[in-house]
């Protein structure tokens, strides 16, 4: 069948119903892009493969763009590759800048979007070959690298280390899955609990929880001050935003962006390693790594162009080698599958026809989800002028609906998202590091395989030296960062002294 | 007092009213039915066959299923709290090969729960080296392990993908005792990390399937992923009837020179080993009869209309329905066959 007998209005409907769509499952906390293609990859049955696919991957740029909006406007990051978007998206917004803190989300997301997909576009198969070059060893270097984040947001140093192993050790709660190549042993479950914790604490609750149920909770205990309008509540509608933002951010955009790609391309990193990544080296490379976490707008550049990059990037090996680059490719996977279609080496070459429609989907898909997330943005950021009162019991049933879908209905998810709520309220008191803790928690089990298996099947640590020239570039990279994270950390403690 | 013995008798009518539904749904499937699934992937077999099964069977009672692939864990918890009906579960050999390896999570099937109907075969399971490599088949391989050389073959320890490798130190074993120590595991995770582990250089023999890994066979030898099957599980009873075309650009005859007995893994002294991935129903051991029943009927009736064999065929799953009873009694045989090849390697 030809390209243009795959496109029609039907097609094109389907790409703008399915980003819209995501676009709400990404902006609710709890709900996410994986959860958007499960709930409608049976209905692919019916629509055939390019009319399925085109819903699905409307539903996945979607989906990966709408976590900004809660991130940016609640604090709450909408999915996992929206949390380095909540370090100075929210603080923009607190002080009044959430729209234009949204424009600038919205545009780098567009800018991610694109550049990973003409990378798909022209390279996928080269960059599958490349991809497979990276041995468990280069993985856990990959992972080691966006771990040394930790470090850099961290306003205590020392705090925010402990803060993120502590994060690290509770992801490794549960049993070593085989089907991650553990051995299926229970490790670190309290006696009596195996039942509940065979699995360990899902992400996606212990998220919302720390982020959402804990800031809650925290304005809870100050209350609400009485008589307080909707009006009083900072809003910068009468601000006109201005493009000159982005001047001197090309370099970051395009960095950021071919870094999401990355990352996609290696299947198993996982999608929210990508905008960690790209965050961590715009602090790295910015003239102002001070800035970052407090409200500055390359942070959200960076984030948002990372996670979208992450887009073109995940389906590389999934039809260069018919392996998901992330969760949700890995659902995207089932479309194909239903329809009885192999994805393989030779997918593209056997199928342009389709491969095509996919590229024009992502292409559509993008600019529909820019097209609709800018021009509601005005709408959109009127959530903060939502009576606390009012705003925060609806977040809170969003969130558990949330947690207990997240998994089909488990509801010791829900009883996670309460327990780690109440930890990240008591962690705040205790001074602890909520980013560190959770970026800690993410990238916490892909370590552990990783380090894991380069050992048992190189023999020694000196591998991690010695594999090859992609591992000594990472390791002059993970210094860099460390490095730089230490020295920004004593001139922090320098200026405070002076102070 | 009058009023309220009214009432009261009000009150009872009423609920005996709201009850009848429930009284009737005791006995047959409710209006919506979640079919959970031993595999957290929609992209895998599982999944697909569940679908393709569902559907049929909704369509026939008139009725939602939705497949959830939740994973065999979480699967099996949600099956032991539900007696109603409302929770099935379609799984594979994994079920009662779980237990066998002495895997977290997995009961005795035959006795935690009720065995449903059997509704296809997955033929695909299989072995493979890189094309590059320089054993040609699995008589090279055993060859190997006898001349006292290590082979490394890449699986997920605890199941389906471990059974073949289990018989092929068994098969080592009764070439000569002591070889099957030459055979050794490489213990990877999902397909992908298979390959990777190939690809690395880390195995050389993978375990795969016909479907995840036929495309990697039609590259040329100088790509450094190409591979090549060795081994082909299946019995050619199971695989003669699979479309002719085969999958990809493998025909069905091609398969067969993979199969047994073009390739002879030993199970003892006169039979090969073979291994046929069978999807079933799994039941709260609880629930209603009267609702086991229900399925083997409408799955009678749904297999005697013959569409659902093409569907499956389409998808290269081979159709293998049998009703709970004969179900049970097969899969029994079965297990019992696989525990004593895992005890022969086990014992050594």
């Amino acid at each position: 069948m030809e390209f243009f007998d795959l496109i029609s209005p039907l097609f094109v409907a389907l790409v703008f119903a399915g980003t819209v769509v995501g676009i709400v499952f990404g902006a609710v906390p709890g709900m996410t892009a994986t959860m958007a293609v499960a709930v409608c990859l049976p209905l692919t049955y019916s629509l055939g493969l390019a009319n399925g696919l085109a819903l699905l991957l409307g539903l996945y740029v979607g989906g990966i763009s709408g976590g900004l909006v809660p991130a940016i406007l609640l604090g709450i990051p909408g999915t996992p590759s929206s949390i380095t978007t909540t370090l100075d998206g929210h603080p923009m917004s607190q002080r009044g800048e959430g729209e234009t803190a949204l424009r600038i989300g919205i545009i780098a997301s567009l800018v991610g979007g694109l550049i990973s997909l003409l990378i798909l576009y022209l390279f996928a198969p080269t960059l599958a070959d490349f991809a497979i070059r990276f041995s468990y060893v280069e993985k856990f270097l990959i992972i080691l690298f966006a771990l040394t984040v930790m470090a850099a947001l961290s306003s205590n140093l020392l705090i925010g280390i402990f803060s993120g192993f502590l994060g690290i050790f509770i992801s490794l709660i549960g049993t070593y899955d085989v089907s991650n190549g553990g051995n299926g042993e229970y490790r670190l479950i309290p006696p009596g609990t195996e039942y509940w914790l065979d699995s360990g604490f899902s992400l996606l609750p212990v998220l919302i929880g720390l982020f959402g149920l804990a800031a809650i909770l925290e304005e809870a205990e100050v209350g609400v001050p009485e008589g307080q309008k909707a009006d009083d509540i900072k809003h910068d509608q009468q601000r006109k935003f201005s493009l000159s933002i982005f001047k001197g951010q090309l370099t970051n955009l395009t960095r950021s962006s071919c870094i999401g790609t990355f990352v996609g391309i290696l299947p198993g990193v996982g999608g929210s390693a990508a905008s960690i990544l790209a965050y961590s080296n715009a602090k790295t490379f910015s003239r102002h790594p001070e800035r970052f976490g407090k409200g500055e707008p390359a942070g959200v550049m960076a984030s948002e162009s990372g996670n979208n990059g992450l887009t073109g990037g995940a389906l590389v090996p999934l039809l260069s080698l018919g392996i998901p680059g992330d969760s949700t490719t890995a659902l995207l996977i089932g479309a194909f599958t239903l329809q009885g279609i192999q994805v393989g080496p030779l997918f593209i070459g056997n199928n342009p026809s389709v491969w095509n429609a996919m590229i024009f989907a992502m292409l559509l898909a993008n600019i529909f989800m820019f097209v609709v997330m800018y021009f509601a943005i005005r709408q959109v950021a009127r959530i903060v002028t939502v009576p606390k009162q009012i705003l925060f019991p609806v977040i809170l049933m969003m969130c558990v609906i949330g947690a207990y879908t997240i998994n089909y209905g488990i509801m010791f998810d829900v009883w996670t998202l309460l327990l780690f709520g109440l930890f990240g309220w008591l962690a705040i008191k205790l001074r602890l590091e909520i980013a560190p803790f959770i970026i800690g928690f993410i990238l916490g089990p892909s370590a552990e395989v990783y380090f894991v298996k380069s050992l048992e099947s190189f023999g020694d640590l000196s591998i991690f030296f010695t594999k090859s020239w992609i591992a000594v570039l990472l390791w002059v990279l993970i210094v860099a960062s460390v490095t730089g994270s230490v020295l920004l950390s004593r001139r922090h403690a320098r200026d405070n002294g002076a102070d | 007092m009058k009023h309220f013995r009214k009432t009261l008798v009000a009150a009872l009518s009423v609920a005996t009213l709201l009850a009848q539904p429930l009284l009737v749904s005791a006995q047959e499937l409710p209006r919506n039915v979640r079919l959970v699934i031993g595999s957290k992937s929609t992209g895998g077999d599982t999944y697909q066959n569940s679908a393709i099964v569902a559907e049929a069977l909704a369509e026939k009672l008139g009725i939602n299923i939705k497949v959830d692939a939740v994973g065999a864990t979480a699967a099996f918890k949600a099956l032991a709290r539900d007696k109603r009906g409302t929770t099935l579960m379609i799984f594979h050999d994994q079920s009662y090969l779980g237990l066998l390896y002495g895997q977290k999570g997995y009961d005795n099937p035959f006795d935690t729960y009720k065995i449903g109907p059997t509704v296809a075969i997955n033929p695909g399971n299989a072995y493979l080296v890189p094309k590059s490599s320089p054993y040609q088949s699995m008589d090279d391989i055993l060859a190997a392990a006898e001349s006292g050389e290590r082979v490394r073959v890449a699986i997920q320890p605890g199941g389906v993908s471990e059974i073949g490798f289990s018989a092929m130190k068994n098969a080592a074993r009764l070439r000569k005792a002591g070889s099957e120590d030459n055979i050794v595991a490489v213990n990877t995770g999902s397909q992908s990390d298979k390959n990777q582990a190939m690809w690395d250089g880390l195995a050389d023999v993978i375990n795969g399937s016909i479907q995840g890994n036929e495309q990697f066979t039609q590259l040329p030898e100088d790509d450094h992923k190409a591979m090549r099957f060795v081994w082909i599980t299946a019995r050619a009873a199971t695989l003669e009837q699979a479309p002719e075309a085969g999958m990809g650009n493998t025909t069905r005859d091609d398969m067969l020179q993979y199969s047994s007995p073009k390739v002879s893994v030993a199970f003892d002294d006169s039979n090969d080993f073979t291994f046929d991935k069978e999807f079933f129903f799994l039941y709260n051991k609880e629930m209603d009869d009267a609702i086991v029943k229900q399925i083997d009927t409408a799955l009678t009736e749904v297999f005697a209309d013959g569409a659902i064999q093409e569907r499956q065929k389409a998808a290269f799953f081979i159709p293998n329905f049998l009703p709970s009873d004969a179900a049970r009694a097969h899969l029994v045989e079965k297990s019992d066959t696989y525990r004593d090849v895992i005890s022969q390697i086990t014992a050594q």
